[in-house]
């Protein structure tokens, strides 16, 4: 298995977000250097690696919270590799960021409001408040409650609705599963696919790499800032990814 | 009752006006977390550019300008829009490029926003008051309740101005998707960006909003005393700070509580306190300073924004910059860290530098300015002790350098000199007692002074420290008996050594420069002690070190007591070389001066103080032969300012950053003492 492998491409699909050659630095160091993504509309896509290996940062330079060194993202057919962050969640990229980061001070409904910052349809976010609570009625019932004293699987509820609310086309999630407990991490890994039957697109970053390959209809492995394997998410060998986990490269 | 119901009435007034200013203050720290000084400038254009709109004509820049003398709602309105545009400019040029910087480079910008707005103003507006001009409602007759109490319609007018203001700003933030929006950036910056609020425009609302408030501040002010005037935003500046510090800040309506309270507070004591109003500026510092003390959050503030000021408050280089800048950067750097490298030889070779300059400088007129770099550059590096070293903002560190100079002129002026004749000649001696004398008294000042300040950080640290700085000014002012009062100290005898007479220029020079060697020496080596290690260890992370064993409360102590040793011993041979001392040599300005040298030095370096100080008094001098400043005096503080926001901007780390002190372990580098060598060369001179 030394070339890989692209049986999940039998059909030509533009992809809805493209990533050519994308290197992030911190200073001197290189967090990511010459990372190549390819997420067509439609389907979950998948980041795994342990830690330290890129994932978050990558995606932090996907939503434009930081400066390419090179590369470029292309987004719908649109290069957005210097556009400012709230232009991006204008044109329907939302991220759903590691730790949820709901407003703990704020109400949850002025966090589900918060996400529809970047429309002026007033009709269509009260159509898509209800939307939301139908697909999380744990937050309907909570709907005036401080967001910070929600516990901690309702919180990523919360953020993960937070981030449909300005009706993206492509939603980015960072390790929505972290510290959960076990009910909750299905509860939550459930509603991902519940979002994509409904023909959302998401690129999804989790440590638990089990999880994301079953999930996954394409899977990246990344290790030490680069891309070193990827693979449709049924075809992906644990063994390998193992290996890569461990960093005994194969 | 009569009386008491008529100073509630005036309290409520000035009460109001606080609060209006506190609001600004409060709003741009809730969003940004900055204390941004410059809102007492702010509110001083405020008044101006009001004053301007309601007249005929105004002199600006010396000529005679028609204007439209619009009503005062309309002059008012502009002056609103026009300050508020100037706060998002101010932001823009001076704060956002600062966003991601250490703590103290943002406010370091702020007060020299500051100056340069002031200095600006003085500028156009003039050195005299500008009368602000009547509006028709003022002419009213006053409305009288309870038979007893008066208040002017305009009075009824500020307070409904400000209450409507404040409920208005209050509903909008509560209520509005953009005050929702400034809640979010102010909560969670990151999450906010990534929610698809654009924070800069967001922070730039926050700016506009309060400048705006500060300028209605300052022009309903203006219009209750009836003039304006460059400085007249000082005080009221710092007094709604200190509301909006009073009341939590962050919190609008603790905004209100807070300037209502100052406002009454102020105007009871100023009425029912003897010689009240000489005291009343005193009294809301000393609220402050107990309030802080007892509830570092104020009152309705939230406990967990006094940790904000986590972190090291020294950075480190910047993103920004031309590729020349940097380069030109990169050779000082180059530079420094060779004679870093070289130690006590550098440190020798400086000296030597020294003692060739003030042999050879012909006129005394340069010697007593060169006298002035030393004796600035002694003080700036004693208030590096507290703020580079030991990374706490320290605003009262004037207090200290009072202490030396009054302890001095007192003894040998007031007392021995008036009271029991004796001549100073005869008791030369009595100064080089007053040096370590003075200097054990101001340590024992900044050790009281900073027990209480132990519990907070950061900001709150600072307004603790300013409060108690203006306390001891306000005091130094009033208490005529002590100090003479504002007339200050005449007469106080030049140094004198066995009889020979140590006033000239020249013999001030070396004198001074002894001193200075002295001095670095000591804190040279403090710095280089476990006393060191730990103030570096609370300066870069305080959490840290305590969790590390460092008992960090004692450690604070001891740098208090260290600045303010320097700051007492240095100001003793002050006012020996000055014979003459008023309490307006120790304003907060002289303070912020010193802190400017440093910051401009290079916080954390023994050199950094005299660059910082010699770059500055060199610059005041050679400026004056520019025939723009000749024109306009003022204007030479504005240029310090915008160098010092350059700076900031482009190497927040100070000039001779790269000269920091790196704390390696005693036994790494022996004999790596740079002041040691330079010590022993003062002798062998």
């Amino acid at each position: 298995m030394s070339a890989p492998s692209h049986a999940d491409h039998a059909l030509p699909v533009e992809p809805l977000l493209k990533v050519a050659g994308l290197a992030v630095s911190y200073g001197r160091i290189r967090a990511v250097d010459g990372v190549d993504l390819a997420v067509e509309p439609g389907r979950i896509v998948s980041l795994v690696g342990s830690n330290g290996a890129g994932k978050t940062t990558t995606l932090m330079a996907l939503s434009g919270l930081l400066p390419l060194s090179a590369g470029h993202i292309t987004f719908a057919g649109e290069d957005i590799t210097t556009l400012a962050p709230d232009l991006r969640v204008a044109r329907g990229i939302a991220h759903v960021p590691e730790r949820r980061r709901v407003f703990a001070g704020m109400s949850v409904r002025e966090n589900l409001m918060l996400g529809a910052y970047s429309r002026d349809d007033a009709v269509d976010i009260a159509s898509d408040l209800e939307r939301m609570v139908a697909l999380f009625p744990r937050l309907g019932e909570r709907m005036a409650q401080l967001a910070g004293t929600l516990s901690g699987g309702e919180q990523q509820m919360l953020a993960i609705a937070r981030g449909l609310m300005s009706r993206p086309s492509l939603l980015i999630m960072d390790e929505p599963t972290m510290g959960l407990a076990p009910q909750m991490i299905d509860l939550i890994l459930d509603t991902v696919l519940e979002i994509r039957k409904q023909g959302m697109t998401v690129l999804l970053v989790e440590q638990n790499a089990v999880e994301a390959m079953r999930l996954s209809d394409h899977v990246y492995i990344m290790r030490l800032g680069r891309i070193v394997h990827e693979d449709s998410g049924a075809n992906i060998d644990p063994e390998r990814v193992k290996s890569f986990y461990l960093g005994a490269d194969a | 009752m009569d009386y008491l119901g008529q100073l509630l009435a005036n309290g409520l007034v000035l009460g109001a006006i606080y609060a209006l200013a506190a609001v600004a203050f409060t709003l741009v720290y809730g969003v940004v977390r900055l204390v941004n000084f410059a809102f007492g400038e702010l509110f001083m254009l405020g008044a101006f550019l009001t004053a301007s709109l309601m007249l005929p004509e105004v002199r600006l820049l010396g000529m005679i300008v028609p204007m439209p003398g619009f009503s005062l709602p309309v002059a008012a309105l502009g002056a609103i829009v026009l300050t508020g545009a100037l706060g998002v400019l101010v932001d823009r040029i001076a704060y956002r490029p600062l966003r991601n910087a250490p703590r103290l480079a943002p406010l370091i910008t702020s007060i020299a926003v500051s100056v340069v707005l002031q200095s600006l103003a003085q500028t156009i507006w003039g050195a005299e008051e500008l009368r602000f001009p009547e509006f028709h409602l003022a002419t009213l007759p006053p409305v009288v309740l309870f038979d007893s109490i008066y208040l002017s319609v305009m009075d009824l007018v500020v307070m409904a101005t400000a209450l409507a203001a404040m409920l208005g700003l209050s509903a909008f933030i509560a209520r509005s998707s953009l005050g929702r929006a400034m809640r979010a950036s102010a909560e969670d910056q990151m999450a906010a960006t990534l929610v698809g609020i654009p924070v800069n425009r967001v922070v730039a609302a926050a700016f506009a909003i309060g400048s705006g408030f500060a300028a209605l501040a300052g022009l309903l002010y203006a219009q209750t005393y009836g003039f304006a005037h460059s400085n007249m935003g000082f005080l009221p500046g710092l007094k709604a700070l200190t509301a909006a510090v009073l009341g939590g800040i962050g919190s609008i309506p603790g905004a209100a509580l807070g300037g209502l309270i100052l406002g009454l507070v102020e105007a009871l004591g100023a009425g029912y306190l003897p010689n009240g109003t000489a005291w009343k500026d005193a009294i809301s510092f000393v609220l402050l300073v107990g309030l802080l003390y007892l509830r570092p959050q104020g009152l309705l503030g939230k406990p967990e924004l006094n940790s904000a000021g986590r972190g090291s408050l020294l950075g480190g280089a910047s993103e920004f910059g031309a590729a020349w800048l940097r380069a030109g950067f990169a050779k000082v750097d180059g530079l420094l860290a060779k004679s870093a490298a070289a130690g006590p030889r550098a440190a020798l070779v400086l000296l030597a530098l020294a003692v060739l300059v003030g042999l050879l400088v012909p006129s005394d007129y340069w010697l007593r300015i060169l006298t002035m770099v030393v004796i600035y550059g002694m003080l700036a590096s004693g208030l590096n002790v507290i703020v580079g070293f030991a990374g706490l903002l320290d605003l009262g560190f004037v207090a200290f350098w009072a202490v030396g100079s009054y302890l001095t002129s007192i003894l040998f002026v007031l007392v021995l000199k008036d009271q029991f004749g004796v001549a100073p000649a005869d008791i030369w001696w009595l100064l080089y007692l007053n040096l370590p004398l003075a200097g054990l008294l101001a340590a024992g000042f900044a050790v009281i002074l900073g027990t209480p300040t132990l519990r907070l950080r950061g900001d709150y640290l600072a307004i603790m420290t300013l409060g108690f700085g203006e306390i001891v000014r306000v005091v130094a002012i009033n208490w005529m008996d002590l100090t003479n009062g504002p007339m200050g100290i005449r007469g106080i005898p030049a140094p004198n050594l066995f009889g020979i007479a140590l006033g000239s220029p020249r013999a001030q020079f070396f004198f001074a420069l002894a001193l200075a060697v002295l001095v670095v020496f000591a804190i040279a080596r403090l710095v280089r002690s476990y006393v060191g290690r730990a103030w570096v260890a609370i300066r870069e992370d305080e959490e840290a070190a305590e969790a590390m064993g460092v008992p960090t409360a004692r450690y604070k102590l001891y740098a208090y007591a260290a600045s303010g040793f320097v700051g007492g011993f240095v100001g003793v041979f002050y006012a020996h070389s000055q014979q003459y001392i008023s309490p307006l040599n120790f304003s907060l300005f002289e303070n912020i001066l010193l802190l400017m040298l440093v910051v401009l030095g290079g916080l954390g370096t023994f050199v950094g103080p005299f660059v910082g100080a010699l770059i500055w008094i060199v610059f005041l001098q050679l400026a004056l032969d520019l025939p723009f400043v000749q024109a306009y005096p003022e204007t030479r503080f504005a240029l310090l300012g915008v160098v010092l926001i350059v700076l900031m901007v482009f190497r927040p780390q100070g000039l001779a950053a790269s000269a920091r002190v790196a704390l390696t372990m005693p036994g790494a580098r022996p004999g790596a003492l740079p002041g040691a060598r330079a010590g022993r060369a003062k002798e062998a001179a």
